[in-house]
């Protein structure tokens, strides 16, 4: 539709677009500017040119924050999306307790982090927590995996792929929603068993919405930030340091604001591409696949 | 349904069932255990006796009431500012056209990845130097735009009939009163859906509200119950997972009551 | 020329009213960082303080823990909204108020020092701390300390160790395992920067040297470091605590008190918290030599932000005034196992007989004999939580070579401008 004065679409979009300037990209260039100098907050900063992003490489903090980070999201991804379908597809019967299943799960989602990470990090405890004492009773080894530097990073993925797949599940089972059944009972009636027509009638068709649970999946865990702070503060020995976190202790702890938003910088243009190449590899699955049965 | 795929599915309902619901039941038993009965024998699974004493610490060591009126306070005013701005934007990007609409609409986009520990030390030296810091506006207008309300909102008025706005124009409406009082009601369950994402999604706030305050003035209930692990005594479980079940039972309760709406919201991003 | 206008800005602020400076004449804001049972003491004096005038109204609000409380501090100076007082760990007042952020308190030079102990206060705290101007006044002060199960021991025949040696033998005593898994540890410490100087100083080193070039303690940083790192891999007697900063410190008390660690090494200031959760019978003891004794200071320093001025000022002045006193300081300490930092009320004690009851309570005060003052460094502090304390943790619980993780963490110093050398 034609507006009704030309000006009228840009204030409507106006205040949204101030607000995303003002506390978004106005921060993320103010960002881009600080990665040059050296600031502590309290002192006046020095300017140190590209001296951040050298040191960022050569001493390898952004090789490991960055393979940490991918770990643990590709960990998060991959298990709270098939997870999410697995129980989308398995749970999605009638019945109270099946709708009862469902909430418990996806409210898991919708509970805050805090509350999420003290009530794993009670569950995990190494010495009185549930898991440990139940895994010692029946005879199998236990370790504090939290503060283990080996298994803390992934006991942080197990923890955030129980809060998130609920959000897979429910959005997988909205997918299932349009996939039509006459579709099915076709395939059915060809003698098609259950796998078979998950296979060559649900998948397909799921595919878009499978992509969309796994760039969302992807941009949430990269943002990954209350769980650390909650359950282990980066630690132990660095291992659970993901890249937001390694930003805020830059800042907050380390006082060194323009390495902080150097790491910013790299983390943005980061997801932004990762973003993209999901997108990207999505549309390329749309145009080559999905055949309907 | 085929018995084998009915097996796999109760298989998949009792592991979903003691994953799922078994952490919320533990954490309810511990609240009501004295730390004794939890240093002595942690994997009972009922208490011995029903003991609030951790219920009366908590609240003994935060101001619950205050806490989670502000919480409210915020989440709300969180949301409605999201709807106010959502909806001319929704209406811009969805029915009018003009030059630069693709580019704000990737603005939108990019802004989804950018989380608040990236944005926190400019913004914190904005409204420092505003005097706003501590305050409710510090907590509330950096979240005014939601980029997922905003395309909830577009996605909503594409599915409007052109007619009802050329008609509404023909009456004389300004664009605002077409905006907010012919086109919100009939979106109405699009901006409940959003209201409600929205307010759960930042219930929860944790980060933000930490940085921005100062005391506790507006300080929001997640930061508190945090806080529980006060250092050096060793945690005490009992108050921290008291402290969780007083979290989290305002949001439980809005589940309860608002399941289908909420997953609505949640769902409708996706088909779109 | 920049400290100058730094100041100036924030006066500037303060005066304009900009930042949530909303109090009302006579009232004062506090920002503490104790939680649990000290927590209650500090506000039990607090109270204190409200019953004994009636001019001056105190706001405390709780920050967490020390580190958290640091980061508030710090964002609230850079936009103006602070306090009017707080505390903050020795190893940070160089920095802060050689950035110039901290207000002199020169009202209070003559009490100080008419009645505090200057081994705890700035002067004895800081090398040359006395040459400055006073920024700040000791609060909660204190020493490691070992606590030890007397009932384990006894029951094994032996004493708290004195020497490293010692140390070794004891915890691999009072170790009991049983297959795979240890029931008991003999020992469990904090893999903190803290008992590592502690155990540099033993070992007869120091962490940064008379001209300012941080050593790391040299050689003896290394024996510190392959201490715990052969009490934990070899000997196995020694327990590595979870978690990371006070996490790791509550684990330790959790573990002690439950029975599942015969010894620990922490801070005296959980002394009333583990007589009070003792199943068993406490012991206290100094901790040990390895050439000599020595032990770093530890806990809080009261501070009062630059640009507090004027009727909060005072209010303030009037509270750190009040905390100082033989009466309070006193009722801190005794509560809580901190070291009463008044001299006049330290002899009220002595006289009173509290410290022959309580002899617990006077091992950190003897080991202020061997206490080593911080160089004035406003680098420490990042020395502390940028070079070293990620590698104590990598060294001990990762097995890397003590020698290399102090080799580089004085590298990465040098990348930040600071200058290190060799120990002597």
């Amino acid at each position: 539709m034609k507006p009704l004065r030309p000006s009228h679409p840009y204030l409507f979009v106006a205040p949204t677009v101030m607000v995303l300037g003002v506390f978004f990209i106005y921060p993320l260039l103010l960002a881009f500017y600080r990665s040059f100098f050296a600031w502590d907050l309290l002192t006046e900063p020095i300017y140190v040119g590209a001296a951040h992003y050298a040191t960022l490489w050569s001493s390898g903090e952004l090789i490991e924050t960055l393979g940490r980070t991918l770990s643990y999201s590709l960990v998060v991804v991959a298990f709270a999306s098939s997870l999410g379908l697995c129980f989308a597809v398995g749970l999605n019967r009638e019945g109270t307790i099946y709708a009862f299943v469902r909430g418990a799960i996806f409210s898991a989602y919708i509970v805050s982090w805090v509350a999420v990470g003290l009530l794993w990090l009670w569950i995990l405890d190494g010495d009185a927590g549930i898991l440990a004492v139940a895994l010692r009773k029946l005879g199998l080894p236990a370790t504090a995996w939290l503060s283990d530097p080996d298994t803390a990073l992934m006991a942080l993925a197990g923890v955030t792929v129980w809060k998130i797949t609920g959000y897979a599940m429910v959005i997988f089972l909205a997918g299932l929603q349009d996939v039509p059944r006459s579709l099915l009972e076709a395939a059915a009636l060809d003698g098609a068993g259950p796998w078979a027509r998950f296979r060559h009638v649900t998948w397909p068709l799921l595919r878009p919405t499978a992509a969309f649970v796994a760039t969302t999946s992807l941009i949430l865990s990269f943002q990954a930030f209350d769980i650390v702070r909650v359950m282990t503060q980066g630690g132990p020995v660095k291992a659970t340091t993901i890249f937001v976190y390694a930003i805020y202790e830059s800042v907050f702890m380390n006082l060194r604001v323009g390495r902080a938003s150097a790491l910013t910088v790299v983390f943005f243009v980061l997801l932004l591409g990762l973003t993209g190449l999901q997108l990207w590899a999505w549309r390329l699955g749309r145009r080559t696949g999905g055949e309907t049965a | 349904m085929t018995r084998r795929a009915s097996m796999l599915s109760t298989v998949l309902l009792v592991l979903a069932g003691a994953l799922w619901v078994g952490p919320y039941l533990w954490m309810v038993s511990t609240s009501f255990k004295s730390m004794q009965e939890i240093v002595k024998a942690p994997a009972v699974p009922i208490p011995s006796s029903l003991d609030p004493s951790a219920y009366a610490a908590v609240f003994e060591a935060v101001p619950v009431g205050r806490f989670f009126v502000n919480t409210l306070v915020m989440a709300v005013a969180i949301a409605l500012l999201q709807i106010a701005l959502a909806l001319p934007a929704g209406y811009a990007l969805a029915k009018l056209r003009f030059t630069g609409r693709r580019a704000a609409f990737g603005l939108v986009l990019a802004c989804l990845i950018i989380p608040p520990q990236v944005t926190f030390v400019p913004v914190f030296t904005m409204l420092g130097s505003a005097g706003l810091v501590n305050t409710m506006a510090a907590l509330v207008l950096p979240f005014g735009v939601s980029a997922f309300g905003t395309f909830l909102v577009r996605q909503a008025m594409l599915s409007v009939p052109d007619s009802i706005i050329e008609a509404a124009r023909l009456d004389g409406a300004s664009e605002t009163y077409i905006i907010y009082r012919v086109l919100g009601p009939i979106v109405q369950p699009t901006l409940a859906a959003l209201f409600l994402f929205s307010f759960v999604y930042h219930y929860s706030d944790y980060f933000w509200p930490l940085m921005m305050t100062t005391d506790d003035r507006v300080r929001t209930l997640p930061l508190a119950v945090a806080l529980l692990r006060e250092q050096g005594t060793g945690a005490r479980w009992n108050i921290i997972m008291a402290g969780n079940v007083i979290l989290s039972l305002p949001i439980f309760a809005l589940f309860v009551v608002a399941q289908r709406r909420i997953l609505r919201a949640v769902t409708a991003r996706a088909l779109s | 020329m920049t400290r100058l206008s730094r100041r100036h800005l924030l006066a500037a602020l303060a005066t304009a009213g900009c930042g949530s400076r909303e109090l009302s004449p006579g009232e004062m804001s506090l920002w503490f960082t104790y939680g649990g049972r000290n927590r209650k003491v500090l506000l039990e004096l607090v109270d204190r303080f409200h019953g004994a005038q009636s001019k001056v109204k105190v706001q405390p609000t709780f920050q967490g823990d020390y580190f958290e409380g640091l980061v508030k501090l710090r964002t609230g100076l850079f936009v103006g909204s602070t306090p009017t007082v707080t505390h903050v760990i020795g190893e940070v007042v160089p920095y802060l108020a050689e950035a110039g952020v901290l207000s002199p308190l020169s009202e209070l030079e003559a009490e100080v020092k008419a009645d505090i102990d200057p081994v705890l206060g700035q002067a004895g705290s800081f090398v040359g701390g006395d040459e400055r101007p006073l920024y700040a006044l000791p609060f909660n002060r204190s020493t490691p300390v070992a606590y030890y199960n007397k009932n384990a021991f006894q029951e094994a025949g032996l004493k708290p160790p004195t020497i490293w040696a010692e140390m070794r033998e004891v915890a691999r005593a009072l170790t009991r395992r049983n297959g795979n898994r240890t029931e008991r540890w003999g020992f469990e410490c904090p893999i903190a920067w803290w008992f590592w100087i502690a155990m540099l100083g033993q070992a007869g080193g120091r962490v940064i040297e008379a001209d300012g070039r941080v050593s790391l303690g040299g050689d003896a940083g290394v024996e510190a470091l392959q201490h715990w790192q052969t009490m934990i891999h070899r000997d196995r007697s020694m327990k590595p605590p979870p978690g990371r900063d006070f996490n790791a410190w509550e684990a330790t008390n959790s573990d002690f008190l439950a029975g599942r660690v015969a010894m620990i090494w922490t801070s005296t200031a959980f002394l009333s918290y583990l007589t009070d959760n003792a199943s068993f019978e406490l012991g206290v003891a100094p901790l040990p030599q390895q050439v000599r004794f020595s032990v770093p200071t530890g806990g809080t320093f009261f501070v009062m932000p630059a640009g507090v001025k004027g009727a909060e000022r005072e209010a303030g002045l009037a509270f750190l005034r009040f905390m100082m006193s033989p009466a309070s300081a006193n009722h801190w300490a005794t509560n809580t196992g901190y070291m009463p930092v008044s001299l006049t009320g330290r002899q009220r004690l002595e006289a009173q007989g509290f410290f022959d009851a309580n002899p617990d309570f006077k091992v950190t005060l003897d080991q202020l004999a061997y206490a080593q003052a911080w160089p004035w460094a406003p680098e420490l502090f990042r020395v502390q939580r940028e070079a070293v304390q990620p590698r104590l943790e990598q060294a001990v619980l990762q097995q890397k070579d003590g020698a290399a993780m102090l080799a580089e963490a004085r590298a990465s110093l040098r990348e930040a401008g600071i200058a290190t050398g060799d120990a002597g």
